[in-house]
């Protein structure tokens, strides 16, 4: 928390708002008004790009928004963006910094500034969503300059410093901003903001580019092949300008100091002046522990408090003086360095105090927090009392623990469930034979005998009320006979049905990230492969393998699943398209066509939804020439189970695309249960056409004209509370070319559903 | 301070300086948007400084969801992040909460005032609720959300603005217009009349500490499995263990009913349940006397109420009714899991 000086007359006006970490990060950025953002969605640092699109769709700024393919793109297209000489934003958490991971050192190392909003959360695995340090940690060391933000003021101010720090001409470096996921992003707080945007926008004067990939007059090479003797010479070059930004930042905050009335320095001491006990904490939970401070000075303890402003350069001068006195020490880390012997912090700290003079500082390293769980005025003042005894005895007991970690009920036994399935259990109901001509048939396709198919998700997950995805992935696992083990993406479909200690899933089921699950499964596929081969299973074991994504997994996910295809792996890939982000709070996903509004797709004056029209996922596998790609949707259930059954043989020889249209009432805006009329419109409409393709071969299932059932894009679009701007006069245009687009599509299917070469 | 110039105090306030709000609800009652208005209203409208935030997790309809507001006063500066744990005021937006969730943990008589989105009498809530003690208002919130063409969160606003005391009408009426006026403009009316029904409709009564029901004291959550006893990794090895989930909580109010002599066992319903509710067995066809599968009914513990059923059933062997006049335990037919 910054200080707040008294008011000084002179100083630009601020006004008072009331906004959450990310929402005031997204002001911050407006005032800016940066030229491109480049992002992904991820919790919890998405509502940072949606809150900048809700504003650009109302003419609030003019930052050009690129949704990234992932967040490997998004950092991509910002690096792009930084080398054309203009400022460019980004955000992201956890995963998403790890797989944006390898561009920060490019970032740095070729000296493009920008700004990277870090919204602090727990890297996998296992998944979890809420706010730790193990990203940010992780990313300390690629050459980026890491300022902390410990509440949503410090949100504020550090976003307005940051550009100016990182494109000094001294330092060109990146910066990030780090603030706690969920305690701070998602926190309403009291936040002062300047209250015209000009004083921002003046504060940091305009970008002044060193380099330009676009200025025809000035030729460069950027990024060339680089080895020794002359790599280390450029790795010199950063480091002194790392170091230099040491003073850079100092600087700058005294600039923000004089027109703010808020100070900050690199390094906060919490009542340190006559401590010999202290406690080092990062962040939302350093602000939580100095009431712990508090509490133990009145019963006169000499307690104080460390809290870094700026992690990257560490500011090792600051703390050593802070520490001068300090007898003892507890670090506490909402990280570990596993092996290290503590978290980041620790390592550091005992780094800095190593050689200083005199100095008798006992140091003990502890891992709190981690994963989100919550942290409490008492916890501080456990570790502040520890601190105390560390004083008092000169030694360190324990000089590396974890904090608030539970050893469990010994008499606890998780209860059984469900019994195995067997193989028997779910076969005999469905067989696929193959006519004379070569061409499959599926018998025993009655709804009422299926009924018996144990389903392999069980009742009891946490999906929203009329979600599309389980009647999907229950009808088609309906036409699938025996064993199966299944995959999932992240996405709606993973969270709901899995929440430790919980699963949903009655068959063994597989989670490794939100982007790598066909290459995942087809290690799985080979290993069991070759286990048969070498005896060590059963050679007439057989078990189908399913994979499931969502829509949003085939942006981020559509390299590793080409792959899987490319290499034809006996898997079959399930999409259930529910057009967007949904579990994320409904971003947009390249499905989504043109003109619908999403979360990062707003429908306003100046925007009128998505700019681009919608993926066409089945057409792309289709061209990887797998066996067996088709389009399911609920409304035309015995199809899909039709079409499962027949996946499921095709997955004998090979890989096998299933895309399947699914309802979403949450983020569509529907009534629940209106969802198979909903459904059969996207169908009618000839959006969502229902077809196979076999060996290349391509054939409708259904045609909507024949039956005279052909419907305009508005009986579709008229449902729902997402489209419902696209049927006013104003989107006339994005509705014309939505028709139009639909309606080139239909007819290029027709054409190849009648001649067998196309 | 207020607009009229004065500083707020705080009418009560605990150890570290704040007055404390909790609301249990589910997700899409906009216990959320509530937390954030009271939060803004006493900052911007009033002078005074706090902190609005949720129980987050990912975002799903239906799950249930802890909202969480903290007052203090303007000089103060906030610094702890975590939850109400004793509220000054506990706002429970949807009464079937209580079955599934602990939400009267930290209810201490005295300090908290517990609010019921009920028909119930402020005894009858009592009861229901098992409540030690203290005050106990309750309001018909999701009547007067239907009659006032608003929301649930508007009416219990108003009930939780009568407990606290200190929020000012115009600071919250201000803060409701700019969360809603630009772009619900139309809804202005209906959502300050529930605002000011919540206020005035919600009854209060105190009840002694009479030895009737236990103090509910908040704990903090210890997972049993642990690290000494947690398979490594994360494994789950009680595969399809969310079956043992109550997901009735997520109902608002309506439930399909199934009519057996409708049914005609077509088998379109197992097709269209999102949460696998229907119950079929091997059995004699009651119509043909023929072997086949056949529906018993349907587990009301996973039902969320959506409704697809009573669209795809052309049979009207599903129906939609009210939850309310329907004995649960009785027409529930539950699955048999285990073999």
């Amino acid at each position: 928390m910054a200080q707040t000086a008294k008011k000084q007359s002179g100083r630009p006006a601020q006004t008072m708002v009331v906004q959450s970490g990310n929402e005031i990060a997204a002001t911050a950025a407006k005032q800016i008004n940066y030229h491109v953002m480049g992002y992904y969605p991820i919790t919890p640092s998405t509502e940072i790009a949606e809150t900048l699109d809700a504003m650009k769709a109302e003419g609030e700024h003019t930052i050009r928004m690129i949704p990234g393919d992932g967040e490997h793109g998004a950092a991509g297209i910002s690096f792009g963006a930084s080398t054309a000489g203009g400022r460019v934003f980004n955000a992201t958490s956890a995963n998403g910094l790890l797989f944006a991971f390898e561009q920060l050192p490019v970032q740095s190392g070729e000296r493009f500034p920008m700004v990277f909003n870090i919204v602090t959360r727990a890297v996998s695995g296992p998944l979890d969503i809420r706010g730790d340090h193990s990203d940010i940690m992780l990313a300390m060391n690629t050459g980026w300059i890491i300022l902390m933000a410990a509440d949503a003021q410090a949100v504020y101010d550090m976003n307005v410093m940051a550009p100016k720090i990182g494109e000094e001409m001294s330092v060109r470096l990146p910066v990030m901003v780090a603030f706690d996921g969920f305690f701070t992003s998602h926190q309403k707080r009291r936040v002062e903001i300047f209250a015209d945007d000009q004083v921002v926008r003046d504060f940091l004067g305009p970008f002044v580019p060193t380099v330009s990939s676009v200025d025809m007059k000035t030729p460069v090479t950027i990024g060339p092949y680089m080895n020794d003797p002359d790599q280390i010479n450029n790795k010199k070059q950063q480091a002194d300008a790392i170091v230099r930004s040491y003073d850079v930042i100092r600087k700058v905050f005294a600039e923000y100091e004089a027109l703010s009335g808020r100070r900050y320095d690199l390094v906060e001491g919490y009542r340190m002046e006559d401590a010999d006990a202290a406690l080092f904490i990062l962040n939302s939970a350093a602000e939580t522990a100095k009431e712990a401070v508090d509490a133990l000075r009145k019963e006169g303890l000499k307690v104080g408090l460390i809290r870094l402003n700026v992690i990257r350069p560490f500011p090792i001068e600051e703390v050593r003086a802070l520490l001068k006195n300090v007898k003892g020490l507890v670090v506490a880390d909402r990280q570990d360095n596993f092996g290290g012997w503590g978290g980041a912090m620790a390592i550091e700290v005992k780094a800095a105090l190593q050689g200083v003079k005199g100095n008798a500082t006992q140091v003990a390293a502890r891992v709190y927090g981690t994963g989100g769980k919550e942290f409490f005025v008492e916890d501080a003042a456990a570790m502040l009392r520890e601190a105390q005894d560390i004083a008092k005895t000169g030694t360190v007991p324990v000089p590396y623990a974890y904090f608030g970690a539970n050893p469990g009920d010994p008499s606890f036994t998780p209860a059984k469930a469900f019994d195995p399935i067997t193989e028997a259990d779910a076969s005999g109901l469905i067989r696929v034979e193959t006519t004379p001509e070569g061409k499959m048939e599926v018998k025993g396709n009655v709804l009422r005998n299926l009924t018996e198919r144990p389903k392999r998700i069980g009742p009891g997950h946490g999906a929203c009320p009329g979600c599309g995805i389980f009647v999907n992935m229950n009808t088609f696992m309906k036409g699938i006979e025996g064993h199966v083990v299944i995959l999932f993406h992240t996405g709606c479909g993973m969270v709901v049905t899995t929440g430790y200690p919980y699963t949903a899933h009655k068959i063994t089921y597989i989670h490794n990230l939100f982007q790598n699950g066909a290459a995942t499964l087809s290690g799985v596929v080979e290993m069991f492969a070759e286990r048969k081969l070498r005896g060590e299973i059963p050679k007439d074991e057989k078990i189908t393998f399913v994979m499931v994504t969502g829509d949003g997994g085939h942006d981020i996910g559509m390299g590793p699943s080409i792959g899987a295809a490319m290499r034809n792996h006996r898997m079959i890939i399930c999409e259930y398209d529910n057009q967007g982000y949904q579990n994320t709070g409904s971003q947009l996903s390249f499905t989504v066509p043109l003109g619908q509004s999403t979360s990062t797709s707003n429908y306003g004056p100046h925007q009128h939804g998505k700019a681009t029209h919608h993926k066409d996922t089945a057409q792309i596998f289709a061209a990887c020439h797998v066996p067996y790609v088709c389009t399911v949707a609920e409304s035309n259930p015995r199809d899909m189970i039709r079409k499962a059954a027949k996946a499921q043989k095709y997955a004998d020889e090979g890989l096998v695309f299933v895309k399947m249209i699914s309802m979403c009432p949450l983020a569509w805006k529907t009534e629940e249960r209106m969802s198979v009329p909903i459904i059969q419109a996207s169908v009618d409409s000839c959006f969502f056409p229902l077809y196979e393709v076999e060996h290349g071969i391509t054939t409708l299932s259904y045609d909507p004209e024949e039956k005279g059932k052909k419907v305009p894009v508005t009986e579709w679009l008229k449902h729902m509370g997402k489209t419902k701007h696209m049927l006013k006069p104003d989107c006339k245009p994005e509705l014309d070319r939505f028709q139009a687009e639909v309606d080139r599509r239909w007819v290029r299917l027709k054409e190849m559903h009648k001649n067998p070469l196309l | 301070m207020t607009q009229s110039g004065k500083a707020v105090k705080l009418p009560v306030k605990n150890d570290l300086g704040f007055f404390e709000i909790r609301m249990e609800s589910i997700g899409g009652l906009g216990a959320n948007v509530a937390g954030k208005i009271l939060t803004e209203a006493a900052i911007i409208g009033m002078g005074m400084n706090g902190a609005g935030f949720a129980s987050y997790g990912s975002e799903k309809k239906g799950t249930p969801i802890k909202s969480f507001v903290r007052i203090c006063e303007g000089g103060q500066q906030v610094r702890i992040n975590s939850p109400v744990e004793e509220p000054h005021v506990l706002a429970i937006f949807h009464e079937a909460l209580a079955k599934s969730v602990p939400v009267t943990a930290g209810v201490v008589p005295g300090k908290t005032v517990v609010i019921l989105n009920t028909r119930r009498t402020p005894s009858e809530a009592r009861d229901f609720l098992k409540l030690e003690g203290g005050k106990v208002g309750v309001v018909d919130a999701m009547e007067v959300a239907m009659a006032t063409g608003s929301r649930v969160n508007m009416v219990m606003m108003g009930a939780i603005m009568k407990a606290a005391g200190f929020y000012e009408w115009k600071a919250v009426e201000e803060t409701v217009l700019a969360q809603f006026g630009k772009k619900y403009a139309s809804l202005m009316k209906s959502n300050m009349g529930a605002l000011k029904r919540g206020f005035d409709e919600v009854t209060f009564e105190e009840f002694p500490v009479d030895g009737k029901y236990p103090a509910t004291p908040f704990t903090r959550e210890e997972p049993k499995l642990g690290y000494e006893t947690a398979p490594i990794g994360g494994t789950i090895y009680s595969v399809g263990n969310m079956r043992f989930k109550d997901l009735s909580t997520s109902r608002t109010g309506t439930i399909p009913l199934f009519i057996l002599d409708k049914c005609v066992r077509c088998g379109e319903c197992d097709i269209t349940c999102p949460d696998y509710c229907f119950v079929w067995e091997k059995g004699k066809d009651p119509k043909t006397g023929k072997d086949g599968m056949v529906l018993l009914g349907i587990d009301y513990q996973y039902c969320k109420g959506c409704l697809r059923c009573t669209y795809i059933c052309k049979f009207d062997a599903l129906v939609p009714a009210k939850e309310a006049e329907q004995d649960m335990d009785k027409i529930t037919v539950k699955h048999k899991f285990l073999k």
